[in-house]
């Protein structure tokens, strides 16, 4: 079902796009994350292939991105008065940091820029001002996970949660939680102190300590790519190899590398590339020829990679669009 | 004395910028001499010293060493000389034991190759040896810090090292100044015995007791200049005090004068 | 003269340090000694941790594969931690180790990795970059006034800015995989019997080299007294310049060493920020006994505190308290694991007795 969703999205998308004519000229601002997150880069692609689009017919499109996640919600605030000043007609944008965001987004509206969400948003009645969400939700995407294991077996499940009260992080744990109980299976999570975070050994060996403490856990779930890697080698040393599985959400080279090779079962995509590509070419068409999708928001994933499709997935690594 | 002088500041100024220091100093150091340098605070003992040791260069004037005019572009060209300064608190390392801040730089070692090991009993044995020559018999282990020895066995520790490893020219900055009655007659029979193995010491004190139990020569520093040069039995007690105190009120008066 | 009063706090007026076999006289081992011996504090708080988890975590955490998950922790912390222990008796610090470790586990996954280079290409030119960075923190620790916190918090930036540049630029992703060929990952990267990195056998190996370096070697009595007083040292003719931009190296190459292993053994690196290294290196020296003011400190020391932090941060997984509290727990312990060391050194220090009659 969520397929074919997509697939009408893509459909819609590539239809605007492929009406678009040279005459008018839509002047959009994207704005993103730090370009040192990985995560980022299918979204930068995105908006790189929809702006070849958009400038072929005369428009323009300009990439925006805070510098680090310290100063976060201000830095998203100046981002959006950036583009305010340089007039520009529309704004895709995230919403991370609602209560710095929304007031600057209001102000973009009344001056009559069109407000394009993507990635994340707040899910309250702010988001009206927006014309679409194109996004993941992540209890959603967390209960295609616990879906995925519970469905295929698994009773206990172990979710890493790397960095301890992240909403975000937290939910999909809380999405994973709801499918694994409904499929039967229940899950544990492990929150990882500060003094470990980014330290792999220190990862792998707090993740090798739960699963030779507790012998009936057969999944290991991971939020992000990193601690997939570490989660990897945790369960090679606690022998358990063939008997619990590992999943993750996001993508690297190394995850697809062992889905490939058999060693990790699955990755849980958002698809970042057809968020930012979909939201800035369906902006452009919006402002230029009062484009809409009927159907809002539209969710890009979750999409799950495993043995099945992972020749495709590593085609679009390769390409640098997953 | 019929001997040449080791080391003579001739006309020495310094000033740092617009203000002067020291104004033509002329003084003479000769081994196996204790030249008593005498001034309150602030008379430029310091920046004298700092210039002896090559931390500070004269701005105008020079400096013989034996004989020779030298510059001396750092401390490190001093110490070459054979010029040694002991600080108020030893210059030492308080966390360091005896035997290893003794031959710091120095280090004695054995065995070969890159495999040399300092040689710790050797430096300790030293150590604890030179330090007893100077009559402190309380230090028999050189495995002790530093840190854990009384004000006077410090500055002897020093003052023994500096001997060892061959000074010419000790000086030493107010070594009694930090210390008790009984802790200071340590440190000046130390003095004693570094002036009879020959070496010329230069010896900064505001106390004239401590000065005259040990000086052979003596000069009175006041708002940087050298207000009396004179020789053991020339003045007594009452006098050099007397001199440093009323030096201080004519310069004070002075000072008054030229503000009106 | 700061020197002056910190000591005598530490020590009062007539400390004795009894330490290493001594004066002709006490070549008989004695426990008394060995109580005084200034790693004595490092070790006891090790043991009490040991002990702790031992009780709180069952037989599973002095299992081989229990001991193997600490070991291999302590090993990667302890091979930087020294290094850092060094800088700190010589009165520095070097917090751009926490940029150089993911940036060394880059390098080294784009060159052999990305770009298919040969391991040991890869691996020279990791450790040559390692070594340069700290010759730039060295340098500039020395040729300006800027205290090395403040030099080594930019390196920090600038390295972790430059690595996310190239990465881009060069392969347009933060992360890259990588497989080493099998000696590169027999030497650097594998993990034997119960799951024992080899990292450890450098770990320990590195260790006793250090510890020939600070405790036997001349040079060791160099880095005391630049950690002591600067100017002394230097006026003693020791070269504090050279000597410092030394240490810089060492442990610039040190985290490099640390990362590029980390990515033979993982198969993969990303662009990421490695600050947890920064305060664990820093707490191990701590517990183990280097003074933060300088001039003190010793290998051993620094060995048992690494492994008591390794043994708390990695113990909590193997008890049954809540996870949500390990952060807490962490924190008590390692105050414990610290204060007891201190005791125990203020008694080792401030001993006097009848040693004062030895060596006669």
């Amino acid at each position: 079902m969520k397929a074919k969703f997509l697939a009408r999205a893509m459909l819609a998308a590539a239809a605007l796009a492929i009406s678009a004519v040279q005459s008018n000229a839509a002047d959009i601002a994207v704005i993103s994350g730090s370009a040192e997150d990985a995560f980022f880069n299918p979204i930068k692609r995105g908006v790189d292939d929809a702006a070849t689009l958009i400038e072929s017919h005369g428009g323009k499109v300009t990439y925006l991105t805070v510098p680090n996640y310290d100063n976060f919600g201000p830095d998203l605030a100046r981002l959006i008065a950036t583009a305010i000043s340089q007039n520009v007609q529309g704004i895709a944008i995230p919403v991370w940091v609602p209560e710095a965001q929304m007031p600057a987004l209001q102000e973009a509206a009344e001056k009559g820029i069109r407000i394009m969400l993507y990635n994340t948003r707040t899910s309250g009645p702010d988001d009206q001002i927006a014309i679409n969400y194109f996004g993941t939700d992540e209890a959603v995407a967390g209960k295609a996970g616990g879906d995925y294991f519970a469905g295929s077996g698994a009773k206990k499940i172990l979710c890493v949660i790397h960095v301890p009260g992240a909403v975000n992080l937290e939910t999909r744990c809380d999405g994973v939680e709801e499918g694994a109980t409904a499929g039967g299976a229940e899950i544990v999570r492990l929150p990882l102190p500060a003094s470990i975070q980014s330290n792999m050994a220190a990862t792998s060996e707090a993740i090798k300590a739960e699963l030779l403490k507790d012998q009936t856990l057969d999944v290991v779930l991971t939020l992000n790519a990193q601690t997939s890697d570490a989660a990897a080698m945790a369960i090679e040393q606690a022998g358990a190899a063939g008997k619990v599985r590992l999943g993750t959400f996001d993508l690297s080279t190394s995850v697809l590398d062992r889905i490939k090779a058999g060693a990790q079962a699955m990755a849980i995509d958002q698809q970042p590339y057809l968020q930012s590509f979909l939201a800035t070419t369906l902006l452009a068409n919006n402002i230029d020829y009062g484009m809409e999708l009927a159907t809002n928001p539209i969710l890009t994933g979750p999409a799950i990679i495993d043995a099945s499709n992972i020749e495709a997935a590593l085609n679009g690594v390769t390409s640098g669009v997953r | 004395m019929a001997a040449p002088p080791i080391l003579s500041l001739v006309n020495v100024s310094k000033s740092f910028g617009p203000i002067d220091v020291l104004h033509e100093i002329s003084l003479d150091i000769r081994a196996g001499e204790v030249l008593c340098l005498l001034g309150d605070n602030g008379a430029g003992k310091s920046t004298l010293i700092r210039i002896l040791s090559g931390v500070h260069q004269p701005s105008a004037g020079s400096i013989l060493f034996e004989g020779r005019p030298t510059t001396f572009e750092n401390p490190r060209a001093a110490a070459d000389r054979g010029i040694a300064t002991v600080h108020q608190f030893g210059g030492t390392f308080p966390l360091m034991t005896i035997g290893r801040s003794f031959f710091v730089g120095m280090e004695p070692t054995k065995g070969w190759g890159p495999f040399k090991v300092f040689d710790r009993r050797k430096a300790n044995e030293i150590a604890v040896k030179a330090v007893r020559d100077f009559g402190i018999t309380r230090i028999v282990d050189g495995d002790r810090l530093v840190g854990g020895l009384s004000g006077g066995e410090r500055q002897s520790l020093a003052i023994a090292r500096a001997v060892h490893f061959g000074a010419k020219v000790l000086i030493l900055d107010e070594p009694t100044a930090a210390l008790g009655v009984k802790q200071a007659a340590h440190v000046l029979r130390i003095v004693n015995e570094a002036k009879r193995r020959g070496l010329a010491v230069v010896f900064i004190t505001h106390q004239v007791m401590h000065a005259m139990a040990v000086g052979d020569h003596f000069a009175v520093l006041i708002r940087g200049t050298v207000a009396a040069d004179f020789r053991k039995g020339e003045k007594t007690r009452e006098e050099i005090t007397d001199l440093m105190a009323g030096g201080e009120v004519m310069a004070d008066l002075e000072a008054r004068i030229e503000v009106d | 003269m700061g020197d002056r009063s910190s000591a005598d706090g530490l020590l009062g007026h007539t400390g004795s340090r009894a330490g290493r076999a001594t004066a002709p006289n006490a070549s008989k081992l004695q426990v008394g000694i060995l109580m005084r011996r200034p790693e004595t504090g490092a070790f006891l708080g090790m043991i009490f941790v040991a002990v702790f988890f031992t009780v709180f975590g069952g037989w599973l955490f002095v299992s081989p594969q229990g001991i193997a998950s600490w070991l291999n922790v302590a090993a990667i912390l302890g091979i930087i931690a020294v290094p850092i222990g060094f800088l700190m008796i010589a009165g520095e610090l070097d917090i751009s180790i926490g940029a150089m470790v993911p940036a060394a586990s880059m390098c080294i996954g784009v060159l052999s990795g990305y770009y298919g280079l040969p391991v040991a290409v890869g691996i020279f030119v990791t450790l040559a970059f390692g070594a340069v960075v700290g010759l730039i923190n060295g340098l500039m620790v020395v040729r300006t006034a800027v205290p090395s916190l403040i030099v080594t918090m930019g390196t920090l930036f600038a390295v972790a800015g430059l690595m996310l540049f190239l990465s881009i630029v060069l392969t347009s992703t933060t992360s890259v995989s990588m497989t080493a060929p099998a000696w590169a990952k027999a030497i650097f990267g594998s993990t034997i019997g119960y799951g024992f990195q080899v990292m450890i056998f450098w770990w320990l190996g590195l260790t006793a080299l250090f510890y020939f370096f600070l405790h036997l070697s001349p040079w060791g009595n160099w880095l005391f007294a630049l950690g002591g007083d600067r100017v002394s040292a230097r006026n003693a003719g020791i070269p504090v310049d050279r000597l410092t931009v030394g240490l810089f190296i060492l442990s610039s190459m040190s985290a490099a060493f640390v990362g590029m292993c980390q990515t033979i053994l993982y198969n993969s690196a990303q662009v990421s920020t490695g600050q947890s290294f920064i305060f664990n290196t820093i707490i191990s020296v701590v517990i183990g006994g280097v003074l933060l003011t300088g001039g003190f400190g010793s290998v051993l020391g620094i060995f048992f505190g690494t492994i008591t932090f390794a043994i708390v941060n990695q113990g909590i997984f193997y008890t049954d308290f809540d996870r949500n509290l390990s952060s807490l727990i962490i924190g008590v312990m390692l105050l414990i694991a610290v204060l007891m060391n201190n005791t125990f050194r203020q008694m080792a220090l401030s001993y006097t007795g009848k040693r004062r009659s030895g060596g006669r």
